[in-house]
């Protein structure tokens, strides 16, 4: 499947980054999950910590993601970190 | 509570409440708030989800409302087994239809758990919102506007704080109310069957309605980012990981001692009372044997189990657990195991019935099928008498070895449990394994309260397993193993016994060989002659297939000795000392070395069996971990026989 411009693998943007849910490449029961918990497409969420989890928040959940997730979660980047925010 | 709720139905059958929330809303305290001590887990009917079912007084006049929690869904849209409860739960031709449904919500993460209500709210049944976790939205800034959110909802909305009891009398009062009103959903509903985005839509308008926005990052939120970021570090977080691990396990296994002491002191008294009134015989051997040493066996676990689920509730309580499954989740995830496994199959090293029983800690089916099949692999401490036995006749006057031998043992079980898991993951066990996608809670003070509940809730679940189908396996067993008694001795030959150096032990050894299950253990000999095992090992597996550490005790007797369970120097040099028929050494290099494989990876305790079909809900699966763990045990017993033998091992 091909990505559209700008979207990226949630695995490699930078912890503190603003991002805009696209789609998840995930097996149905996962994908599943992940929309209940918030990451429906379209939804923003930021991106807390990177590596084993990635921690990522949407709204005021904090979801915790194994690095084989957000290797397939496709997102758009939306804001850049703050200067001298957080690093994963 | 409701006396129009009791009133809609016949004075024998209570009216139903039926909770229902996101995990981590607080649903549970709020359960414990409105039912206290009366409240037991039993599956969901039909199923093998465990809900707590409580009861609440209905009114002075009116006996009680039966209260189900059910489990915490993120949504009701999921087919696993607890979507499907709460579904079947919440439909009026349900098998547990509920008059009164209270959605329990998080104040603090309200948009995202709009989504149930949403869904029930749908249903255009009697409902009400417990806004739970006030105190936690307004330390973050948040602020609800509970009148205008209950306006949008068409339902009543009371604020509460379950853990400090606060809005429970109002909650109450709301659910009498509700019982007999009639309601309509909310217009601006997505009609049903919504999408979860049009759910998620929907809640997200009707919080940016009702709700201030939190301010972008909190205190809290560092505070908690920063903990994350700690406790999920390659480093940091397997150490701390490491650290409380130990911590749990040392506290378990010390404080539990101490009632386990007593309780087998107990049983010991009552064997005695009850022996001193009951006449000797059939009768006798029955109530002090086979029933007190039953319950006695089963009952002395309790203590583990009761400490085990409050420690566990606590750690859950205050959030880390969710992040110690990402700690584990690497390396488990190799074998098709989750994270969450980790803590069952670490109890499971004290003792497979709480290892298993704390699997529920595992969301997923076939995850918590995975991390039960496979418990028993890990080394209990009732294996403990069996290995200090076995590796002390292994290597003898070589501590240092027995010392390796003895790890290996342990490390033997893991690896063949791992194995298993990776086998069994890829044919036996249907669907693969969910990469771990886990809420992170908010970090907590764990509620002690709600901790002792769930220790008492676990153990009550246990008694009641060990006082029917553990405590039967038990008499049954014991029978197989007293009985049939050998003839009584007639005068003459009980003066000359008598003169003999122990007549008890002879008595004894001779009525083990002869009993049923000694019988079937001559009979079975064949069977175990590839591993080397004379009839008296062969026996010793046998009688062991109730215990395993049976066969410390079963050993010593068929040496002719008294039956010790401890396993002390004079009791591994006479064992040592044990001879085949042709008088050769029964225990070589080689036969302890193959008895030591077996008994790491056979299915010898029936508890385990029981607890295995309770918590699967089918005996399918206790047979397959019994036949499995006893082929393997087997093949690789003989593996190690022949290999020994290949080497020049005697």
């Amino acid at each position: 499947m091909a990505i559209s411009q700008g979207i990226v693998r949630l695995a490699d943007v930078e912890a503190g980054t603003t991002v805009r849910m696209s789609d998840a490449r995930l097996e149905p029961g996962s994908r599943a999950l992940l929309r209940a918990l918030g990451l429906t497409d379209g939804s923003v969420l930021r991106v807390c910590k990177q590596g084993e989890p990635c921690v990522v928040q949407v709204r005021t959940t904090r979801i915790g993601l194994s690095s084989r997730v957000a290797r397939d979660v496709f997102i758009l980047p939306i804001e850049a970190p703050p200067a001298g925010g957080p690093a994963a | 509570m409701s006396t129009a709720v009791v009133d809609a139905r016949p004075q024998t059958a209570p009216a139903r409440l039926a909770l229902v929330g996101n995990p981590n809303t607080g649903k549970t305290t709020l359960f414990n708030e409105l039912c206290g001590l009366r409240a037991r887990t039993s599956n969901y009917p039909g199923t093998t989800t465990a809900v707590r079912v409580g009861h609440m007084p209905a009114s002075d006049r009116h006996g009680s409302v039966e209260v189900v929690d059910l489990p915490g869904l993120y949504d009701l849209q999921g087919s696993t087994p607890e979507a499907l409860v709460a579904a079947n739960a919440l439909n009026p031709a349900g098998r547990l239809r509920a008059d009164v449904v209270l959605v329990v919500v998080d104040a603090s993460n309200l948009a995202r758990n709009l989504i149930i209500v949403g869904e029930v709210l749908a249903q255009s049944r009697p409902v009400v919102v417990a806004l739970n976790m006030m105190d936690v939205a307004r330390s973050r800034g948040i602020g609800v506007d509970v009148e205008r959110l209950s306006q949008r909802l068409g339902c009543p909305v009371v604020p509460v704080v379950a853990r400090r009891g606060e809005g429970i009398d109002a909650l109450r009062h709301a659910m009498r109310e509700a019982a007999t009103a009639n309601r309509v959903a909310p217009a601006d509903l997505p009609p049903a069957p919504a999408s979860l985005e049009a759910l998620a839509t929907w809640g997200a308008a009707v919080a940016d309605a009702c709700s201030s926005a939190p301010p972008d990052l909190t205190a809290t939120d560092r505070l908690t980012e920063r903990l994350d970021r700690f406790l999920t570090h390659p480093i940091s977080g397997v150490a701390t990981f490491i650290a409380i691990m130990c911590a749990l396990f040392w506290t378990l296994f010390t404080l539990a001692a101490v009632p386990m002491d007593l309780i087998e002191a107990l049983f010991g008294s009552l064997s005695e009372a009850l022996s001193a009134v009951i006449p000797a015989g059939p009768v006798q051997d029955l109530v002090t044997q086979g029933i007190i040493g039953g319950l006695s066996g089963t009952v002395v676990f309790l203590p583990q189990i009761c400490l085990l689920f409050f420690l566990i509730s606590l750690l859950e309580d205050t959030g880390y657990l969710a992040r110690a499954a990402f700690v584990m989740d690497g390396a488990l995830s190799r074998f098709g195991l989750p994270g969450q496994s980790f803590v069952p199959l670490l109890t499971a090293h004290a003792c497979a019935l709480p290892g298993i029983m704390s699997a529920r800690l595992i969301p997923n089916e076939r995850d918590r099928l995975a991390t039960i099949l496979i418990a028993p692999f890990m080394s209990c401490s009732a294996r403990l008498p069996v290995y200090v036995l076995l590796t002390s006749l292994l290597f003898a006057g070589q501590p240092a070895l027995a010392g390796v031998a003895f790890a290996a043992c342990y490390l033997l079980g893991a690896i063949a449990g791992l194995f298993t898991a990776w086998l069994f993951g890829r044919t036996a066990l249907k669907g693969r394994p969910q990469p771990l996608i886990l809420e992170l809670p908010s970090y907590r003070t764990p509620s002690v309260k709600n901790a002792l509940l769930a220790a008492k809730d676990q153990g009550m679940a246990f008694l009641r397993t060990a006082g029917t189908v553990i405590m039967a396996i038990c008499i049954v067993m014991w029978w197989l193993s007293a009985y049939p008694r050998p003839d009584v001795p007639d005068a003459g030959t009980a003066t000359v016994a008598a003169a003999a150096a122990d007549t008890g032990a002879v008595d004894t050894k001779a009525a083990q060989a002869s009993s049923y299950a000694g019988q079937f253990g001559k009979l079975a000999q064949p069977l175990f002659e590839p591993l080397g095992f004379d009839w008296q090992l062969t026996v010793g597996v046998v009688t062991s297939f109730l215990a395993r550490e049976v066969f410390v005790s079963t050993m010593a007797v068929l040496e002719g000795g008294a039956g010790d369970t401890e396993v002390d120097e004079g009791v591994v040099s006479r064992i040592r000392a044990m001879t085949r028929d042709d008088g050769t050494p029964l225990f070589t290099p080689a036969t302890a070395a193959t008895a030591l494989v077996f008994f790491v990876l056979a299915m010898q305790c029936l508890p385990t069996l029981a607890v295995t079909r309770k918590e699967t809900g089918s005996g399918k699966y206790a047979v397959i971990q019994l036949a499995y763990m006893s082929s393997l045990a087997y093949v690789l017993a003989f593996l190690v026989n022949r290999g020994l033998a290949l080497a020049g091992v005697a």
